[in-house]
């Protein structure tokens, strides 16, 4: 790979519409439970859609810990869980001063929205005529670089602290900036990851544009019809695997390296041939120093949208030609929605854990194939295999793409 | 940590309050003359009389020539104003793009913020299926990033930081280390944000801007709070030996960066001096040099009452002077007195003033800069004259 | 509303996304080709449309629209038939 340390995953931590931590999202997702449901967390009865994958039950009192919760956003509260979660599993505690250097230790976060309750409310008070409702929480919560200054607050670090909000492709985006900095020696330990928070904004634009489903989530099936929205938040821990072998840390997968690249197309359709997305992958390919070939998994993009889920297995075709086909790639989209800048997180996190397993979570909901998705989809059933080299596609509005690679570690 | 790969800076692009340049930003700076003055962009419904630095009379389809624009929300528009005139600025014309990747890396703490207020307000008020399509696709935070991408054909990397007041700072940082790592050779990189009723509500509650009719006052004992602006600044950076091979004039190399991230986020005054020494220690290291060789530095100071205490008493743990101060010669400015705090943009203009510094005395070798986020965010940047004195 | 007026009503909304004067608008132009229009701009027209006239059409309706001729024959044939329902009402 390019330059510099080797980094692995130590740890991971989620908050999702299937489940709180790490082997709850992991046993749900190769169980293939569905996290949808009517969507309550606002009145959808002026929508012509009204599924949603929300997260039930959360209790920000049960996750946070220093900070007050009610001066946090939901995202935050997400971001908060999920890093505690993933700093437990990694054997961390922040507030070990041999352990931790916390002028070495950063947050990177990704997000499409930040803190969209915070904008709703103020919206709702500037309607209501009643702006002296508005008080400091909205400078103080909305803006989205909470997400990484709460985090980082909370567990105290104070090393680098970054939000990347490139919507849906910023979990990856965010990882591959904890990798660049830890492989450059910035930083000795990075939390990073996504978080968003189901949002009225994010679930009417989405339906206006016709995106959503109104039932359930179908990636690369014949009759999908789009997506369902989501939240949550995904952490990963990242460190120099020198670092990870010294403290005798359980290494999950190592980040082999990423690809990055930018349509410069349209703002909410992809390139019609699928080329920016075909260029992250191989830029991805390059860096980590892999053929096509070696790839053993794809966590694919697949939001469930007729036009992502023709575009990316054109996209894969073209990067992995003859062998497109045997390469096994699943949307766990089909069962989370989409969590929006948490998504690709998510999907790195269980593409480290598929790595680590030797298993991998299926594509839900997958009737009838789509003859122009003519890939090897996991079709409804997780599987065992042995998983060396696993790839994380996001791709977002605006036209950023972005590719993972994670590897087996060889213990 | 540097590497071999060299960063210079072959341009810069300014829309901003106080000039359309950055010799012009410099010489109303150097006059003393304010951008701040009531607001005229937006009614602002009973909210005292804050003094802001506007865009009055953007103009944005006048600096492009043709185009459709009606996609582009304002924000959008004036990244991609000061991205055409980074671009022309630093010879990286059209043609020339098409065959090398030209990227970006855009820095923003409220991004369309108004855009996005408008277009929950209007679903509410006209219906869900109401709403503005073309608005929704600037309602991500990075849409003003992939707007610019899109209208000059910007196919390298692309990408969009948000750190507070911090944010256009932190995007330089990151596209030098982009360049660095060898994952891009040339990329405009800055930062941007708009003003609108929604962000002088928020700050207004927050008790921190300067009171109405008040001027912000950097450093001084009688300081009250900090004026909001609005603007967008881009520099280009390149890896230095494509600029070369290209016949790129050379304004500065950027030499070295460095952040920290203040636990307190500004509650604690010692935890948030540190984390400004920390920063502006960090990219010293980085650049190689000690404090002494800095002969400008171009602080973060907005007329807050604490940030202000904090980057003072961060600057003087870094410089030797006299003790708790910082050196008698070495310049220090605050250009947010006049300016007043455009965020996003802030820590990019900045720059851009310093590198007209540098251009007018070339007793300026070595240059630093400060930024400071409302959240505990720090960074700073080293520049060097391009002649490569001091190397 | 006359016709005259809808036909200007109409031309108005799609040079406003069109970022065009209206007078450049040829009564006959076609959204795709001659305003270079796509998709998400035609969406945008569809909604703006729509509220404007008050019509309650499905996106179906508007997607079927390829010039200015289509929708002011779309727009005034549903207000036709809403002012002839309202006249037998």
């Amino acid at each position: 790979m390019k330059g510099g340390r080797r980094i692995v995953v130590t740890g991971i931590g989620a908050v999702t519409p299937v489940g709180t931590g790490k082997t709850e999202l992991w046993e749900a997702l190769l169980a293939g439970r569905s996290g949808f449901s009517a969507v309550e967390s606002f009145d959808t009865r002026g929508h012509t859609v009204h599924q949603g994958a929300e997260v039930r039950g959360f209790r920000p009192a049960d996750h946070v810990r220093h900070l007050d919760p009610a001066r946090l956003g939901r995202a935050s509260q997400f971001a908060i869980a999920a890093a505690w979660l993933a700093l437990a599993d990694a054997g961390i505690d922040p507030a070990d001063a041999v352990a931790v250097d916390p002028e070495r230790a950063g947050v990177a976060m990704g997000t499409t929205s930040g803190e969209p309750r915070e904008i709703e409310r103020l919206d709702d008070c500037l309607l209501a005529a009643k702006p002296e409702d508005v008080g400091a929480w909205f400078a103080d919560l909305y803006p989205c670089h909470v997400l990484a200054s709460h985090v980082a607050a909370e567990v105290g670090f104070e090393g680098p602290n970054t939000v990347i909000p490139t919507a849906c492709a910023a979990g990856n985006y965010a990882i591959a900036h904890a990798l660049d900095l830890l492989s450059a020696g910035r930083a000795e330990l990075m939390l990073a990851g996504g978080a968003d928070a189901f949002s009225r904004i994010t679930y009417t634009g989405f339906a206006r544009l016709g995106a959503i489903a109104p039932e359930t989530c179908q990636p690369f099936d014949r009759n999908r019809k789009g997506m369902i929205p989501g939240e949550g938040a995904g952490m990963v821990v990242l460190e120099p695997l020198d670092r990870a072998r010294r403290r005798g840390a359980r290494i999950y997968a190592e980040v082999a390296g990423y690809g990055l690249s930018c349509d410069a197309h349209h703002m909410t359709a992809a390139h019609p041939e699928g080329s920016g997305a075909a260029r992250a992958m191989e830029r991805a390919l390059a860096e980590s120093g892999r053929n096509a070939s070696e790839v053993s998994y794809i966590s694919a993009h697949g939001t469930g949208t007729p036009t992502n889920d023709r575009l990316e297995s054109l996209a894969v075709k073209r990067v992995f030609g003859e062998g497109a086909r045997k390469v096994p790639i699943s949307s766990i989209k089909s069962m989370l929605g989409h969590t929006m800048g948490a998504a690709s997180a998510i999907e790195a996190a269980v593409c480290a854990l598929a790595v680590y397993e030797d298993k991998i979570p299926p594509t839900m909901n997958l009737e009838e194939p789509d003859p122009e998705c003519d890939l090897d989809c996991v079709p409804n059933v997780a599987r065992e295999l042995s998983v060396r080299v696993a790839m994380n596609n996001a791709y977002a509005f605006g036209g950023n793409n972005a590719s993972l690679i994670l590897e087996k570690h060889e213990r | 940590m540097s590497g071999d790969r060299r960063v210079v800076l072959t341009g810069a692009g300014v829309v901003s309050p106080l000039g359309d340049t950055g010799a012009a930003l410099h010489a109303a700076l150097l006059a003393g003359r304010s951008a701040l003055s009531p607001v005229t962009l937006f009614p602002t419904d009973g909210l005292p009389a804050f003094l802001v630095g506007e865009l009055a009379g953007f103009d944005a389809q006048a600096s492009l020539g043709e185009g459709n624009l009606r996609p582009l929300d304002r924000i959008s528009r004036m990244v991609v104003v000061a991205a055409e005139r980074a671009l022309t600025a630093s010879g990286f014309s059209r043609p020339l793009r098409a065959g090398r990747e030209v990227g970006l890396v855009l820095g923003t703490m409220l991004s369309g913020v108004r855009t996005i207020a408008e277009f929950d307000r209007r679903g509410l008020t006209r219906g869900p299926s109401y709403v503005s399509p073309l608005d929704f696709a600037n309602t991500v935070i990075n849409a003003a990033a992939g707007q610019t991408a899109i209208w000059h054909d910007l196919r390298g990397v692309n990408s969009t930081i948000a750190g507070s007041a911090a944010s256009g700072l932190q995007a330089i940082a990151s596209a030098v280390d982009l360049i660095r790592s060898g994952r891009a050779d040339a990329l405009l990189a800055g930062g941007a944000d708009e003003l609108c009723y929604e962000t002088l509500l928020g700050f207004a509650r927050t008790g921190r801007l300067c009171g109405a009719g008040v001027r912000p006052l950097p450093f001084d004992p009688r300081r009250s709070g900090f004026a909001l602006a609005e603007g967008a600044a881009l520099v280009m950076l390149e890896e230095a030996e494509s600029a070369a091979a290209r016949g790129a004039v050379v304004l500065a190399e950027v030499r070295g960066h460095g952040t920290a991230f203040d636990r307190s986020r500004g509650a604690d005054p010692a935890r948030a001096a540190r984390a400004v020494t920390r920063a502006l220690v960090a990219a010293l290291d980085d650049a190689g040099l000690q404090p002494e060789a800095i002969d400008a530095l171009s602080a973060a100071a907005n007329g807050s009452v604490l940030g202000d205490a904090a980057e003072a008493a961060g600057i003087a743990a870094v410089f030797p002077g006299r003790p708790g101060r910082p050196p008698k010669d070495l310049p220090i400015s605050a250009v947010k007195g006049l300016l007043g705090e455009a965020l996003g943009a802030g820590g990019a203009l900045q720059v851009i003033d310093l590198l007209e510094t540098m251009r007018e005395s070339v007793a300026v070798r070595h240059a630093l800069i400060d930024a400071m986020g409302f959240d505990g965010q720090h960074a700073a940047v080293v520049l060097a004259r391009p002649d490569g004195s001091g190397r | 509303m006359e016709a005259p007026e809808i036909r200007s009503k109409i031309k108005q909304i799609i040079a406003q996304v069109a970022g065009l004067d209206p007078a450049k608008i040829g009564d006959h132009a076609t959204l795709r080709d001659e305003l270079n229009l796509d998709s998400l701009s035609l969406l945008e027209i569809g909604v703006d449309v729509d509220y404007a006239f008050k019509l309650g059409l499905p996106d179906e309706r508007y997607r079927e629209v390829a010039s200015l001729d289509d929708m002011v024959a779309l727009v005034e044939g549903h207000m036709a038939v809403v002012e002839a329902r309202a006249g037998v009402a």
